[in-house]
């Protein structure tokens, strides 16, 4: 079959049962793929109005048609569910190899139903499927599971798991493949926690085919060459990693600071950046499958309070424990960060959940007695116990498992969460990169910087120029990346390849993939249909409306190139609804509707 | 005026910042860099043919990116702050 095995296993956990069924060939066509063909399996099953954290509610692990090829960066795979943290569509991917070997295996994904009465993995080997207990692994980190199971099945197995704080409900409870790669927001890891299902362990050993091989070679041969020749994608990211992002968004005022409350320049940024991570504490880079970026960072402190290792930090990671909780010691940054990753944890929401505590208690919201000690902003020491104690599900910890929202919400001071839609927003202040504010308040997920990503042009120039202070031409320019983005995540690609490669690459290797004569324009109009399913989903889940926290849109940046500055949020919304076709509450039209091809959501 | 070097351009100036004296604007600003640094400065900074701004350089006057500024005739003054950065990305 053309770039897919044309199977999905379809797993009910409350009775034990295992079915093959085929793919949906139509939706696999229409929603490419991963996130967009798992979104669509999931409204098509599920009521929007689920509880998350309910038996009812599906979980779906979804690869993209170019997953496991030859492709660029082709490793990805997508986990989708109702998210726990926000309520909207939950759709996280991951790379590392979990998700070329689920197709190896012979499946193009799997629809987990309903829960188990006791903790069970499921284990695939080729044609070989079984639900298999997992009471001994119940309790075990990410590492630790990671580490029984392989001893279990075999080192060649690949493994995507949760650790505690998925089995405890943490709202930001990640899944985790060969351990350190995450799908990481919105919380599906409590999800699965939920489900009783500790772990999906995969080896497979069939192929990944192609519709016309040598033109995909052709095809994946230009793509790569390209993305090799790209400053980023061949050489940048490879060298510097994501970190490396710390001082140039700094220096342009887009930094936020110490829970956004300071603006967005941190004095001490340098000293948490990219160059510092390369110089004291950096192993060795690493990449996923089939890709030549080689982003990750393998990374050890190896002395003092905060000694450890593991990978990352990433640039959002790493700005969430850093300037977001006004810390300044690396060291600390990356144990913390070490530890989401062990257990199983979102770190951006980590460490702004912290950062708010720490804003609640400085200001007298949170008492003194319900932390334990006197949060103060630029703790080092206290990013690091309090995530361990949210991990552990330990005192304040379980506070903090809430999130930023409800968390500042049971204190009374809900305006003071930096998110929307309940998810907390990354390291880029909309104050400054009035696109970035624009992508925010838009994202069908909640706060997030890969559902679109116009820091790129807003701030480093790629692919085009545009002026950050300046909302001219953004909700087209939005529009689009969020359109292109969602192609991407549901081919199986990784994101980082828009770093050398634009839409005629992509949708090449698309084409040659699953044997297609569509345009560039028909191909890209499937990542448009996509974002307008999940927009309907969020809809009918009784989403709140798309806006920014009060403090973007109202408290001025105090200094930098922005100073002075809100975001401009309705300056930019109209105009955005208009161009996708949408009426001005944001609602699809049903003339939108009948062009894309889509038909209601829970009706 | 004060230079901040980021990132591969600290390999090749060895220091994270500098004072210059006042330039007039960025081209006169990339001159004396490149003289300064020599032959791989020039490389990093420039186009190839050496008239413009190359795709490997970011250059920020306090935060701003010159290519919202004027490019190369960017008008300097001697309290600025520039930054000099390769082209990186994150996310």
């Amino acid at each position: 079959m053309n770039a897919w095995t044309g199977v999905i296993l379809r797993v009910d956990l409350s009775e034990g049962t295992i079915k093959r069924e085929p793919l949906n060939v139509q939706d696999a066509h229409d929603y490419v793929g991963a996130r967009g063909l798992g979104t669509k399996y999931f409204c098509d099953e599920v009521d929007p109005k689920v509880e998350p954290l309910s038996p009812e509610n599906n979980l779906i692990f979804m690869t993209g048609p170019l997953t496991g090829t030859g492709a660029a960066s082709a490793g990805r795979y997508e986990v989708v569910a109702k998210a726990p943290l926000t309520g909207t569509i939950g759709a996280a991917n991951a790379g590392g190899y979990f998700g070329p070997e689920l197709k190896y295996a012979g499946y193009d994904g799997i629809i987990f139903e309903k829960a188990s009465k006791k903790p069970v993995y499921l284990y695939i080997n080729d044609d070989t499927v079984e639900l298999r207990d997992a009471s001994t692994l119940w309790g075990k980190t990410v590492y630790e599971t990671t580490d029984s199971l392989n001893e279990e099945c075999g080192e060649s197995f690949r493994i995507a798991c949760i650790g505690p704080p998925g089995e405890n409900g943490c709202l930001f409870a990640g899944v985790l493949n060969d351990k350190h790669r995450a799908a990481g927001r919105g919380g599906l890891g409590a999800v699965m926690g939920v489900k009783k299902l500790k772990a999906v362990v995969v080896r497979g050993t069939g192929p990944a085919t192609v519709a016309r091989p040598e033109q995909f070679f052709d095809a994946l041969t230009d793509a790569r060459a390209k993305l090799k020749a790209h400053p980023v994608g061949g050489t940048g990211l490879a060298a510097l990693g994501t970190q490396v992002l710390v001082n140039i968004i700094n220096e342009s005022g887009a930094l936020p600071t110490r829970n956004w409350r300071d603006g967005s320049v941190f004095p001490e940024a340098d000293a948490t950046g990219g160059e510092a991570l390369a110089e004291k504490y950096l192993v060795k880079n690493k990449g996923c499958f089939g890709c030549s970026i080689d982003c990750g960072r393998v990374t050890k402190v190896s002395d003092g309070p905060f000694k450890s290792s593991g990978e990352g930090p990433e640039y959002e990671a790493g700005w969430a424990y850093g300037a977001a909780c006004g810390v300044s010691d690396l060291a600390a940054i990356c144990k913390a960060n070490f530890l989401c990753n062990e257990y199983g944890m979102d770190p951006i929401t980590m460490g702004s959940t912290i950062a708010c505590a720490m804003e609640l208690s400085e200001m007298g919201a949170i008492p003194e007695s319900d932390i334990g000690f006197a949060l103060r902003f630029g703790d080092a020491h206290a990013i690091v116990d309090l995530t361990e104690a949210t991990a552990k599900g330990e005192g304040f910890g379980k506070t903090l498992a809430l999130g930023s929202y409800r968390m500042a919400e049971k204190y009374g001071h809900p305006e003071l969460s930096m998110s929307v839609k309940k998810q907390e927003m990354p390291a880029y202040d909309g104050r400054a990169l009035q696109g970035m504010a624009l992508e925010y308040a838009t994202s069908n997920r909640g706060g997030c910087h890969v559902r679109g990503y116009l820091t790129s042009p807003e701030v480093l120039g790629v692919p085009v120029k545009v002026d950050p202070l300046e909302t001219e031409g953004k909700p087209a320019l939005l529009k689009l990346f969020q359109d292109l983005t969602a192609l991407i995540d549901s081919a199986g690609l990784c994101l980082f390849t828009t770093f050398g490669l634009g839409l005629p690459e992509i949708a090449a290797q698309y084409r040659e993939a699953v044997g297609t004569d569509e345009t560039d324009e028909e191909i890209l109009l499937k990542g448009e249909r996509v974002w307008n399913l999940e927009k309907h989903f969020n809809i009918a889940a009784g989403v709140e409306k798309d806006t920014l926290p009060p403090r973007l849109l109202r408290e001025k940046l105090p200094s930098g190139p922005a100073a002075g500055r809100v975001a401009e949020l309705y300056s930019m919304l109209g105009e955005y609804y208009e161009l996708r076709g949408w009426n001005a509450e944001g609602v699809p039209t049903p003339e939108k509707d009948l062009s894309l091809g889509i038909k209601s959501v829970g009706q | 005026m004060n230079v901040k070097f980021f990132a591969t351009y600290r390999d090749v100036t060895r220091v994270k910042q500098t004072s210059i004296p006042a330039q007039p604007d960025i081209r006169a600003m990339l001159a004396l860099l490149a003289e300064r640094y020599g032959a791989t400065m020039r490389a990093m900074l420039y186009t190839p043919d050496g008239t413009g701004i190359g795709e490997n350089a970011i250059i920020l006057v306090n935060g701003r990116n010159v290519q919202h500024l004027g490019n190369m005739d960017t008008p300097l003054s001697e309290s600025d702050t520039i930054c000099v950065f390769p082209m990186v990305a994150g996310g």
